[in-house]
């Protein structure tokens, strides 16, 4: 008796455990779902990581894979990730503002009085046509 | 992806190896900002030349520990301040976090700092108790080598695949956060048990 009431808080360290092992039990069956979405999507293979894809990943990318832009990228991070010209975009897309290329896509939105969509979605242009003319 | 990560990125792209410092500092003192995924997206960073991945995971680990220093000092100055003016010395869960502490205190330090918020509380606790600052700061280091490093080193090897590995990122730092936090609210309940039999 005397040991159980100097050691009340012993049973809610049990009930935070019990909570826990619920929430560990939760997370451990996203891990699984969240594994076999990469699965799917075939970037883990049934041996680990597909490494030959990532492997070629670490290059610049090119004209299919612009889904990769959003707005929380710079226009100097976009130059360096599809291997473009500095002031390409710039001229693409008539960007007057100074702090060119340091400036977000995001930024490039507001200032424009456009949505972030649509802002991408006139980078992405931009980039392929870059790629289609460098094709011809 | 959360909004509040997207403005970490921004800053990242923006004022880099800064932004970096400053994220990762007030993150360890205790704010709640998604570092560890800005840790991943700046290795995939690193991975396409954005970055510097051993500047990267220098910076980090720097900023980490001195982020944890700063809570850790400032409860050292003046948490017993706090603790007599909001009464809770004697509150018997804090007398014996503090015994495990004092018991443990470099696995608790170490363990902690891979269960995000607990790692802030933990070293508030280490300066109240007044854990010897060599034994917090080795084994702060030893384990803020290891966090950003494992974050960063996933980031750099998916590189451009590091948004669809984000998640599942998350949900593993998440499992190791509650495992951690498990691991010691069992020994905490342990030492309670065999002392009050």
């Amino acid at each position: 008796m005397e040991s159980k009431k100097r050691q009340p808080h012993g049973r809610y360290i049990t009930i935070a455990l019990i909570c826990l092992g619920v929430l560990l039990a939760i997370l451990v069956a996203l891990f699984v779902r969240e594994y076999f979405v990469l699965r799917h999507a075939n970037i883990i293979n049934r041996r680990g990581l597909s490494f030959p894809a990532f492997i070629q990943k670490h290059g610049p990318l090119n004209a299919s894979e612009v889904g990769v832009i959003r707005p929380w990228m710079t226009f100097d991070y976009i130059n360096r990730l599809f291997a473009l010209p500095k002031d390409y975009l710039k001229d693409q897309l008539d960007i007057s503002d100074p702090h060119y290329p340091n400036d977000t896509i995001g930024n490039y939105s507001s200032a424009n009085k456009i949505t972030d969509v649509a802002a991408v979605a006139d980078v992405q242009n931009a980039i392929i046509n870059y790629f289609n003319k460098d094709a011809f | 992806m959360g909004s509040l990560l997207n403005v970490l990125l921004s800053y990242l792209l923006v004022y880099r190896y800064a932004a970096l410092a400053f994220v990762v500092y007030i993150g360890a003192v205790g704010a709640p900002l998604p570092v560890n995924e800005a840790l991943l997206a700046l290795g995939a960073f690193a991975s396409q030349g954005y970055f510097s991945f051993w500047g990267s995971l220098a910076l980090s680990i720097v900023a980490n520990c001195l982020g944890d220093l700063t809570g850790y000092a400032i409860a050292r100055r003046y948490g017993d301040r706090i603790l007599r003016a909001l009464h809770i010395r004697k509150a018997r869960f804090f007398t014996n976090l503090e015994e495990e502490l004092r018991s443990d205190a470099a696995i608790t330090v170490f363990t902690t700092r891979f269960a995000g918020s607990l790692s802030s509380v933990t070293n508030l606790l280490a300066g109240l108790v007044k854990v010897p600052l060599s034994t917090f700061i080795l084994y702060d280091f030893i384990a803020n080598v290891i966090e950003p490093g494992v974050a960063l080193g996933i980031g750099y090897v998916v590189g451009n695949y590091w948004d669809d590995f984000s998640n599942f990122f998350t949900i593993i730092a998440g499992i190791v956060a509650v495992s951690v936090i498990m691991f010691v609210l069992i020994r905490m309940q342990r030492k309670i048990a065999k002392k009050y039999g």
